[in-house]
């Protein structure tokens, strides 16, 4: 038999106002409002607290709302910040819960807020209760800075009714909870006003006219009359209203892929400002990813450029890392690198979460270091002489003779110890790039060489020795004849005559 | 009450030939000195005898000579043996000199090879200062063989002095000429090398050098030894 089913709502009632605070901090506390665009005649659409008791409301004009509240400090509506704020609240529950999605956006009077059903079956066992899985997704979202009530039913509509209830009973606190138990959806939806089941403008006029209040005085009617009369509209307020949910538990996200976005109320010119715009971006981007216990993997970095134009670049890590300094001084370095053609209207940074490797410690063998010390190392190596130059030397699957390569160095797992072989062979330390020579040959092998590195008659040679490969490629086709040297100033060197060019080089030192 | 006399060796020859075969790696040498417990082996007989077992943890070595002396030999043989043992390594290269396939003639796991390949000074210093706080790297080789006298500030060697302490891990230094003065706890000199070559067809079979123990804090053992290095 299948499990019935329980849907938690987790919503923030004015996405607006929540999504601007959650950007900037520092309003909270203060007489804020949201105005649709710049200048004096924008309409405000979302006023705080503060803000609402000074006397500034909602479709006032900015100058109006100014003159209400001199201190009013007015935002501009940022899509960018919204979009931002929905899908942290989606991460808030994706902490808690492995299905989740966003709602559709709600209508009228609920025009504002912002919704994400998460699956609660068998949440109770992790959780004590449902209450206690209710508090807790509330606490994430708060964490994330959006303050948000949670209501928990059998099915979305009444989820999302109940998490309104909540938020309206109990408007001063912050992650109210309303949890319905099973089989109370009918009880707790009867006395309920008809306005907290959004039906759009007409049908709510309609209703109103016929005297229809409540929801119970709504399921006192059949269906098939109301539908005569009011239009088919009727019968989802009706399945609404009966807590029906026909749609399948919500999905597992196909993607760990988040982004976090500013827009920029004036465009930045200089990189210095645009670094703290980026911290605080990269700061709400690690929140939303400790949410989920995932940690940075590499950096797409988008800059809306004034004009219209768009940089868009990438920024690889070395290892994933939460540590936010580090991956800030990663993009400023990348921008610095190349900065951006013109000034910056808007930025976003978005990554795919990688989960931070878990330690097993070994009793016998030797303990490596702790993946998330390793992970912070290789970030700030990788920020400090760039990310290509960090890593685990490998061999190259080249035939060039100077082909070298570097992978990424991942911690290997602890193992016996083994036998590395005999001691004491001979190494050779590469030049890169070769060094330029000029020899002198008898017999055409080298007899005398002038280099930055060594100077004279050459005493010994061994040699030549032909490489040679990618002949079908004209760029890069090479081919070469090496020699052991011994100068008479006592260098010995790997020295090489490039036959495609005819030109000696110094391409190892024996050491 | 236990018998004076030494436990007898029970079994057949081919049950202790077995039981040698299984040990392997982990078994050492009777009558030789046994490594001190805080020391990397190179496996080269001769200086691990010079240095009392290996270099040291926790401290600051040096590793100098003129370029083409075998400062890099020695260097992948200690890096050979250190990972051979599952330890991990990690090669600071300024000198850009890091050579894999040569590494791995020599031994080197390189998988257990952290390679940094800072563009100057400062920024190897730095890599330096980051792996050693990483910690789980007993091994840390710096290279900055590239300039005769790299602008390294005075400050610098006692932080990294601290900091190896602190993590116990072997701060090896490769450079020309000694740079850390009296807060390395061991340097060794490598004298020029002579090559080996053979002939017939004419190959470079090697080369024999002199290593000097300049400093040594736990007292001088063997001053001045021969090593030979084969081609690979």
């Amino acid at each position: 038999m299948a499990a019935r089913a329980r849907i938690a709502c987790l919503l923030v009632p004015a996405l607006p106002l929540a999504a601007e605070r959650r950007a900037h901090p520092e309003l909270a506390g203060r007489a804020f409002a949201v105005a649709s665009g710049p200048g004096p005649r924008a309409e405000i659409v979302a006023v705080s607290p503060e803000a609402f008791r000074a006397g500034v409301r909602a479709c006032s004009s900015v100058v109006h709302a100014r003159a209400a509240c001199a201190a009013l400090e007015v935002r501009v509506l940022s899509p960018a910040h919204e979009q931002a704020a929905r899908a942290a609240l989606l991460d808030a529950a994706l902490g808690t819960s492995p299905r989740a999605e966003l709602a559709p956006p709600g209508a009228g009077a609920y025009a504002a807020e912002a919704a994400v059903f998460a699956d609660a079956r068998g949440v109770a066992a992790l959780f004590r209760s449902e209450a206690g899985f209710a508090g807790a997704l509330a606490e994430r979202a708060r964490r994330l800075g959006l303050p948000a009530s949670v209501g928990v039913a059998a099915s979305r509509g009444v989820a999302r009714i109940a998490a309104r209830r909540a938020a309206q009973e109990d408007a001063a606190a912050e992650g109210a909870v309303c949890v319905i138990e099973p089989g109370g959806d009918a009880a707790f939806l009867a006395p309920l006003p008809l306005d907290l089941l959004d039906p759009d403008d007409e049908l709510a006029d309609a209703l109103s006219r016929f005297g229809l209040r409540r929801v119970a005085d709504l399921l006192r009617l059949p269906e098939r009359a109301l539908a005569a009369r009011l239009g088919p509209g009727v019968s989802a307020l009706l399945a609404l209203a009966r807590g029906e949910d026909h749609a399948p538990p919500p999905p597992v996200p196909p993607s760990a892929r988040l982004e976090e976005a500013a827009d920029l109320e004036a465009p930045l010119e200089r990189l210095e400002p645009l670094g703290f715009v980026l911290r605080g971006v990269i700061a709400r981007l690690a929140e939303r990813l400790a949410c989920r216990a995932l940690a940075f993997g590499d950096l797409e970095l988008a800059l809306g450029l004034e004009g219209g134009g768009r940089d868009a670049r990438r920024v690889g890590l070395a290892a994933a890392t939460l540590d936010e300094r580090v991956v800030l001084r990663l993009v400023m370095l990348a921008l610095e690198a190349a900065p951006p053609r013109a000034a910056i209207e808007r930025v976003a940074v978005a990554s795919v979460g990688r989960a931070l490797r878990g330690d097993q410690l070994d009793f016998f063998r030797p303990a490596g270091p702790a993946p998330a010390a390793l992970a912070r190392t290789l970030a700030e190596l990788a920020a400090l002489v760039g990310s290509e130059r960090v890593g685990a030397p490998a061999l190259a699957d080249d035939p060039r003779p100077d082909a070298c390569r570097m992978a990424p160095f991942r911690a290997p797992k602890p193992r016996e110890p083994s036998h590395p072989g005999a001691p004491g062979t001979l190494a050779v330390r590469a030049l890169r790039p070769p060094l330029p020579a000029r020899v002198r040959t008898a017999g055409g092998r080298p007899s005398w060489l002038e280099s930055a590195l060594a100077k004279g008659p050459v005493e010994r040679v061994s040699g030549p020795w032909r490489t040679s490969g990618r002949w079908w490629s004209e760029m890069e086709r090479f081919a070469f004849d090496h020699f052991d040297v011994a100068t008479a100033d006592g260098w010995v060197v790997r020295l090489r005559l490039d036959l495609l060019t005819r030109r000696w080089e110094i391409d190892a030192v024996y050491d | 009450m236990t018998s004076p006399r030494s436990p007898r060796v029970g079994g057949s020859p081919a049950r202790l030939e077995a039981l040698l075969r299984d040990l392997g790696p982990r078994l050492v040498r009777g009558g030789g000195e046994v490594p001190a417990a805080g020391c990397f082996p190179t496996g080269l007989a001769e200086i691990d005898a010079a240095l009392g077992g290996g270099f040291p943890r926790g401290r600051v070595s040096e590793v100098v000579g003129p370029g083409c002396c075998g400062r890099t030999s020695l260097a992948l043989a200690l890096l050979a043996r250190t990972t051979a043992a599952g330890e991990l390594g990690a090669w600071v290269d300024r000198a850009d000199a890091f050579d894999p396939a040569s590494a791995a003639s020599a031994g080197v796991d390189l998988e257990r090879v952290l390679w940094v390949r800072p563009r100057d000074v400062g920024e190897a210093l730095q890599s330096v200062e980051h792996v050693l706080q990483a910690g789980g790297f007993p091994l840390v080789l710096l290279d900055l063989c590239t300039e005769a006298a790299p602008p390294v500030p005075a400050a610098a060697w006692p932080r990294l002095r601290k900091a190896a302490a602190a993590a116990g891990c072997a701060l090896v230094l490769l450079a020309r000429r000694r740079l850390a003065g009296t807060f390395a706890d061991l340097a060794l000199e490598l004298a020029a090398a002579r090559p080996r070559f053979e002939s017939g067809p004419d190959w470079l079979a090697g080369f024999d050098t002199r290593v000097r123990l300049v400093r040594s804090r736990t007292g001088p053992r063997e001053p001045d030894v021969a090593v030979h290095w084969r081609a690979a």
